[in-house]
């Protein structure tokens, strides 16, 4: 386990490394940030003071190692457009987004799996049609669609929730959280279930699958002939052994949502952090696009290793090496 | 904005209580106004870089010592006047008993320390006329210019005025976050990408605002910001979607809002005898009938139509009939009307009957439809043989592509606004001869030169009298008209949503106020 644990930490180190090479090389290609931050009609002096003040008057390879030098000791280098700490810049926008993608997987899971345990058992049912394709519309209607729909309804024409925004929060910690009060939760409803239309629909059709899997062994009849009641046998039995694609595909939703939910936050105007990888791509703001990256690198990895040592304990045959 | 309703029903339910108690008084409520913005503010430093969100609160935090109206007049801000004690010395007045938000007294020592800072930032742009400055008393000011220059006053409208005791105390890091200035509102919470809440400042030079209240919603999804109008969430939205017009406007209690706004779009024509995208030993753009043609072969109206459902401008001139420099009367439209076969005849006349092959290079997220014009330009000049290449890029990489000498380009599509009101610094930076004169022509793309242009621009610019740069402004505006070094094409329209019971004027500059709005009900 320990070996195990420092295998994966030097896998990280690389995997972080080369997304920083891969954005380096990728923004020189993406315009100059200077003219980003700057009127275009500026004279040659005010561009070389700009550059000056952005650090850009070096070589991309300079530029490069002063960054991995400012990194080991903890800077992460400075916004040009924001002129502010890029690391702050995520991290205080990084709350918002993990509530949404929590209740988005939330509400994603706890309709999912009895529902694709039920499709899985009974494929022959009218309702485990229906279930299956709604889950296939789930899987094809795109996110903003489901967005700007849920807002015309619950917001324009009922009046149920609010358009957009966060609306009020309460620290906990020193952190901010709609979760805590019902206005906070009329706000996260929306986007939240935006957020889960699609994981929900693959988990539903990942947990089908697994159940038809295992529906099929011996060991299922063999309970079921054993006297274990129905429901114990699909859950305890059938679902134990057919999750381990489920918590697979879990894992990687999961970090997908996190790094990627800027759609859905776009479209509710949710303080989160998706939209601040769009905005910095669109302004050529490297340490931001940087660090964002490499952040989200690091999500991928951490739940990935969550995930393997869940996989030991579904199923004790597997051991991590 | 749902922290409204229930402050909302709880002034309503105090408001009833209390009329109940004290018939006949309407109880002085207190106003909020709830704008819905395209994007976040970036700075709340206004020397730190500029875009519409950020100088929307820049205008609410701090005064300019000239201030800007909603039409481009200027008149006395934090400066109460000003005169001329030479060609290049200015003196201004400061006003007397303006306080920062801090409590601090407005004085000459604040523009000092606001030129300072402002000359070593990223900003420093906005001063490039002023050479010296000093403090003459505490309510004195004599800025020297480089050279004569009339256009100072409106120069100085964009420069806000920081408190220096503010700046020292809190250091270069907090300046973003704890803005102190003069101006009508002052910060009460920024919640990025969520929300900016301003109070109204009382002590306030010019009377406190009558809204005491300003929140600002950055949503930059145009049907969100349409929504939150709907359900009474937003009074105003910035940039109401095209497609939303009519759906607001029919909808009961709201209206829609349209201005021609400043900004012109504007395609660069290459007139070097070489053009980089034209595989001919003469560019034939060289040749004025050449570039009449193309000006004659592009058809507005149809643009305006089709591209743009109705909402753009046809331009007349480079800049809108307010600017120093507006030559009365002439107008591009009419000089070159739409017209194929005029446009035909001039190529034939020039040589080019077969036309020619170049590439456009035109940016593909920066201005409205910007994507699609450019795909209308080709199919217009097809029309008159010229074979139109599309070269569409992010905004990101368009205007380093293009920077001069752009060396890749022989015709680009780009906009150009001019918010200080004077064509001036237009046609210094895009019509002087390239490389003549530190400081001009650094936006030339076409390489335009004519010492007649270049003549007048010096004229222009060594007058400390608006009337005689006017005077020079509009005959450089002849000229051009016939060289036709660049097409004017459209001025975009700004359209904003807004809730029946609202008094709002849309300002030439974008720059919304809420110190101008008033709420009726």
């Amino acid at each position: 386990m320990f070996a195990y644990t420092i295998k994966r930490l030097i896998q990280m180190v690389v995997v972080l490394w080369a997304v920083s090479v891969i954005v380096f090389l990728m923004m020189s290609f993406t315009g100059d940030p200077v003219f980003m931050v700057i009127p275009i009609d500026s004279s040659e002096a005010e561009i070389e003071q700009a550059r000056r003040i952005l650090g850009l008057d070096r070589s991309l390879t300079e530029q490069y190692f002063i960054f991995l030098g400012n990194l080991l000791q903890g800077d992460f280098g400075t916004s040009y457009v924001f002129r502010q700490p890029a690391i702050d810049l995520i991290l205080e926008r990084l709350p918002a987004t993990l509530e949404i993608v929590v209740v988005a997987m939330v509400i994603a899971t706890t309709i999912a799996i009895p529902l694709g345990v039920y499709a899985g058992a009974n494929p022959g049912r009218p309702l485990s049609r229906l279930i299956m394709s709604g889950s296939l519309l789930g899987i094809s209607l795109p996110g903003f669609w489901v967005g700007m729909m849920l807002i015309y309804f619950f917001a324009v024409e009922w009046r149920i929730f609010p358009s957009s925004g966060r609306g009020d929060t309460v620290e906990v910690f020193g952190v901010p959280t709609s979760l805590l009060t019902a206005d906070g939760w009329s706000h996260v409803l929306l986007p939240a279930i935006t957020l889960s239309v699609g994981t929900l629909a693959i988990l539903l059709r990942i947990t089908r699958a697994g159940m038809m899997e295992v529906s099929r062994q011996d060991y299922m009849k063999f309970a079921r002939a054993k006297g274990v009641s129905r429901r114990g046998v699909l859950y305890g039995h059938g679902l134990r052994n057919g999750l381990i694609p489920v918590v697979t595909i879990f894992g990687l939703q999961l970090g997908d949502l996190i790094a990627f939910a800027t759609i859905t936050e776009t479209i509710f105007g949710w303080p989160g952090m998706g939209k601040l990888l769009v905005d910095s791509i669109y302004r050529a703001d490297r340490p931001v696009i940087v660090v964002y990256l490499m952040l989200v690198a690091l999500i991928f990895v951490v739940i990935n290793f969550l995930i393997d040592i869940l996989y030991t304990m579904i199923d004790p045959r597997i051991t991590v090496k | 904005m749902t922290k409204q309703f229930p402050t909302k029903l709880k002034g309503l339910l105090a408001t009833a209580a209390l009329a109940l108690v004290l018939p006949g008084i309407a109880a002085a409520q207190d106003q909020t106004l709830t704008v819905g913005l395209t994007a976040d503010a970036v700075h709340l430093d206004p020397q730190a870089g500029e875009e519409l969100s950020s100088n929307i609160m820049f205008y609410h935090l701090y005064d300019p010592l000239v201030r800007r109206d909603a039409n481009l007049q200027f008149g006395p801000g934090l400066a109460e006047s000003w005169e001329l004690v030479d060609d290049v010395t200015w003196r201004f007045t400061l006003r007397e008993g303006v306080t920062f938000h801090n409590g601090e007294p407005f004085t000459a020592d604040d523009v000092i320390f606001t030129f300072d800072r402002l000359k070593d930032s990223l900003m420093s742009n906005l001063a490039k006329n002023i050479d010296t400055y000093t403090a003459v008393d505490e309510r004195t000011i004599e800025i020297v210019t480089y050279q004569p220059y009339a256009a100072l006053p409106n120069d100085l409208a964009a420069i806000l005025i920081l408190n220096r005791d503010h700046a020292e105390a809190v250091g270069e890091d907090q300046m973003e976050l704890q803005p102190v200035g003069t101006g009508p509102y002052q910060l009460n919470e920024w919640i990025r990408e969520d929300r900016i809440v301003l109070d109204a400042f009382q002590e306030y030079y010019a009377g406190p605002a009558e809204i005491d209240q300003v929140v600002f919603r950055p949503l930059t999804n145009p049907a969100t910001r349409t929504a939150a109008l709907l359900t009474g969430e937003l009074d105003i939205v910035q940039d109401l979607s095209v497609r939303d017009v009519e759906r607001v406007a029919a909808e009961d209690g709201f209206e829609v809002v349209t201005r021609p706004s400043l900004l012109n779009l504007v395609l660069a024509l290459d007139v070097r005898p070489q053009s980089p995208t034209i595989d001919l030993d003469t560019n034939p753009m060289t040749d004025r009938r050449v570039r009449e043609a193309i000006a004659r072969a592009i058809d507005v109206e149809t643009i305006r139509t089709v591209i743009m459902n109705g909402l753009s401008t046809p331009s007349e001139q480079y800049v809108p009939s307010t600017h120093v420099g507006y030559l009365e009367g002439a107008n591009f439209r009419e000089m070159y009307p739409f017209d194929l076969e005029a446009a035909r005849a001039l190529m034939a006349e020039a040589g080019y009957a077969d036309g020619f092959t170049m590439t456009l290079d035109a940016t593909n997220n920066r201005y409205v439809n910007d994507a699609q014009i450019a795909q209308a330009l080709a199919s217009m000049l097809s029309q008159i043989g010229i074979t139109l290449e599309l070269n569409l890029m992010p905004r990101a990489n368009f205007f380093g592509y293009i920077r001069v000498p752009s060396e890749q380009s022989s015709f680009i599509m780009s906009g150009w606004d001019v918010p200080s009101g004077d064509a001036g610094s237009m046609y210094a930076s895009m019509f002087y001869s390239p490389g003549t004169r530190e400081g001009y022509s650094q936006v030339n793309r076409g390489h335009y030169s004519n010492p007649e242009v270049d003549r007048l621009i010096d004229l222009a610019d060594s007058t400390p009298r608006v009337e005689e740069r006017d005077a020079h402004l509009q005959q450089v505006t002849e000229i051009l008209l016939q060289d036709i070094p660049m097409i004017p094409v459209h001025y975009e329209q700004d359209i904003y949503g807004v809730r029946d019971g609202i008094e709002f004027e849309p300002r030439t500059d974008k720059f919304l106020w809420a110190y101008d709005i008033r709420i009726a009900e």
